[in-house]
């Protein structure tokens, strides 16, 4: 069975290189560095799961692209993991006036290898 | 007391009161007008002269022209230009009817010997606290005639009881002196109490200018711990980004993720190490920015601080980080710009921040310009550089921690975010400012307002207030 594939949006290049390192035990890995190359490289080839960071160029850049998917009929059925440095209170505070998280898991940088594995297997099935 | 030298909105005031007075005054008249008519009724039943009934008709006369008062009244008070000049105008020919009135009284109810004499005294009073003690000494004056003329010239055949010429100036000679105390002791005590109530008034006007200038301080000091708050949300993301990379890039590392010897080890190794170098720079400038704000200076003051010198020393040191960049940096100084007070090593921080920042979001084959030059009382320090600059929308926060432009993050992943913050410190330590301007994708021009005599001489936090940064677009 061909692996499955996994888009990782991070501007932070070492953050991704580490990521990535854990990610390929498993996974076929591709990586964007910002919101527009990740859009571009979904709309070349959809990945079966997205991990994206939240503040990159933009403070909600993540959110953007997140909302961006689920606003696509090709792209609204590939789960989203945020992996981001900021907490979810804050990002919560940032969206006021928005109900739509769209994301299916949140997580809080740093995050162990093993936990980040977990939830990618579950959501993946 | 008359309100020479005084403000409009006092003379307001004022004019209100007077029509206040004026209402209550009308209300009185009323009441003057019933017991007059009372008195007409009653006089003769017991025994008082019959012609003293003949005082109705001035009762009359007075209750019709205070229903013309009644209702002028209402209009002035609803045209509200209650000018008070003529409002008192208004008030003196009211006084002078009522005594018209009262002399008229007197005349009918036995002239020196009628039980109305005492009244003049009334509106004496009256007459003061609303008026001038000039103006009513006149009117007294007046009154004083009028009643002479009536008591002393023989007009008998009015009531008036047959009383020795003696008496009658004895009775002139005691109005006299009533009429012209009263007027002068109501003066002394209402004059006392209307240059307190200018006082008081001045007062509540300085208190009202100095409490919308306090509340619009706060309003100010709301707007920036609001926006001080969000940034230092953002300073969590520039303190625990960098963190969690080194964190992950080690787990990867010791959980094995990652053979130790390979190049990609090696380049996990180096990232963490750069991110915790980032981290440094910013816990090093965050006590920087501490130690400013606490006003524990680096170094003393030192006197005779020569701007153009450190201007220099600054460029020579990062010469060789603009050749590196491919960026020209030219530089002008006037020689004369010394600064009677300064702090040499932290003037050398804002010089050195400025200028690398303009090297630093510049693009290679760009120029940067430092001059130093005199400005009046001020000496300037100016970096111009070609560019990305700041968008428009950004400006007013570029001075506050943690702020930075996402063009600026876009531009270079380097900068702590404080930079500005801590040349603003800076800047202000030294009774200065800083001024920043931009065009977006054209360049930024930051400017050190520093004054030549004016170096700190008290507590920077005493006179923050005073001093403002001005951060403004082209």
């Amino acid at each position: 069975m061909a692996k499955k594939s996994v888009l990782l949006v991070d501007d932070d290049a070492v953050f991704v290189d580490a990521v990535s390192a854990v990610l390929e035990t498993r996974y076929e890995v591709r990586t964007a560095a910002n919101g527009r190359e990740a859009l571009a490289a979904i709309a070349a080839a959809p990945p079966d799961i997205v991990v994206l960071d939240v503040m990159m160029d933009h403070l909600s850049e993540g959110f953007d692209v997140a909302r961006a998917l689920r606003s696509s009929e090709a792209s609204r059925a590939i789960p989203i993991v945020m992996l981001t440095g900021v907490d979810e209170v804050f990002n919560i505070r940032m969206e006021i006036g928005e109900s739509w998280f769209p994301y299916d898991r949140y997580l809080q940088k740093p995050v162990a290898p093993e936990t980040l594995l977990a939830t990618l297997g579950e959501l993946l099935g | 007391m008359r309100l020479t030298g005084t403000s409009g909105e006092l003379h307001q005031v004022f004019a209100a009161e007077l029509l206040d007075r004026i209402a209550w005054f009308v209300r009185l008249r009323w009441a003057a007008g019933a017991a007059l008519l009372a008195f007409a009724a009653a006089a003769p039943r017991v025994g008082m002269p019959l012609e003293w009934g003949r005082v109705w008709l001035v009762a009359v006369v007075v209750l019709a022209y205070n229903a013309i008062l009644h209702a002028l009244l209402a209009t002035w008070r609803r045209s509200d230009q209650a000018d008070y000049r003529w409002l008192a105008r208004c008030t003196l020919i009211q006084i002078l009817i009522d005594l018209a009135a009262l002399v008229l009284l007197v005349h009918l109810t036995g002239g020196a010997a009628s039980p109305f004499l005492p009244f003049f005294t009334f509106h004496m009073v009256i007459g003061t606290i609303m008026l001038s003690a000039r103006t009513m000494s006149a009117v007294a004056g007046a009154v004083w005639l009028a009643c002479a003329a009536l008591f002393l010239g023989g007009a008998g055949p009015l009531g008036h009881l047959p009383i020795p010429l003696e008496m009658r100036a004895a009775v002139l000679g005691a109005l006299a002196c009533a009429l012209g105390f009263t007027v002068y002791l109501t003066d002394t005590v209402a004059s006392r109490l209307k240059e307190r109530g200018v006082r008081l008034f001045r007062l509540a006007e300085e208190l009202r200018a100095k409490t919308a200038e306090l509340e619009k301080l706060l309003a100010e000091m709301h707007a920036i711990e609001a926006r001080k708050s969000h940034f230092m949300l953002l300073s969590a993301h520039q303190l625990r980004s960098p963190l969690a990379t080194v964190k992950t890039s080690l787990d990867v590392l010791l959980q094995g993720y990652v053979d130790p010897a390979s190049p990609r080890a090696a380049g996990l190794i180096l990232g963490a190490s750069e991110r915790v170098e980032g981290l440094l720079r910013i816990v090093g400038d965050l006590l920087e920015l501490a130690k400013l704000r606490e006003a524990a200076q680096r170094a003393p003051w030192t006197s005779g601080v020569n701007l153009a010198q450190l201007a220099v020393d600054v460029a020579d040191a990062l010469t060789p980080v603009a050749e590196a960049r491919q960026i020209t940096l030219e530089s002008s100084y006037d020689a004369d710009v010394v600064l009677a007070r300064g702090v040499p090593p932290d003037l050398e921080y804002a010089i050195e921040n400025l200028v690398h920042n303009a090297l630093k979001y510049s693009r290679p084959g760009g120029a940067v310009h430092v001059q130093v030059r005199r400005s009046g009382e001020f000496g300037v320090l100016e970096v111009r550089d070609q560019g990305i600059g700041i968008p428009p929308e950004f400006l007013a926060d570029l001075f506050v921690e943690f702020a930075r432009a996402p063009n600026a993050r876009r531009h270079t992943a380097e900068g702590t975010g404080l930079g500005l913050a801590i040349v603003k410190e800076v800047a202000e330590a030294h009774g200065g400012r800083v001024e920043a301007e931009s065009r977006l994708d054209e360049g930024s021009t930051f400017r050190l307002l520093l004054p030549l005599h004016g170096g700190r001489t008290q507590d920077p936090r005493v006179t923050k207030s005073e001093r403002r940064v001005t951060a403004f677009s082209e």
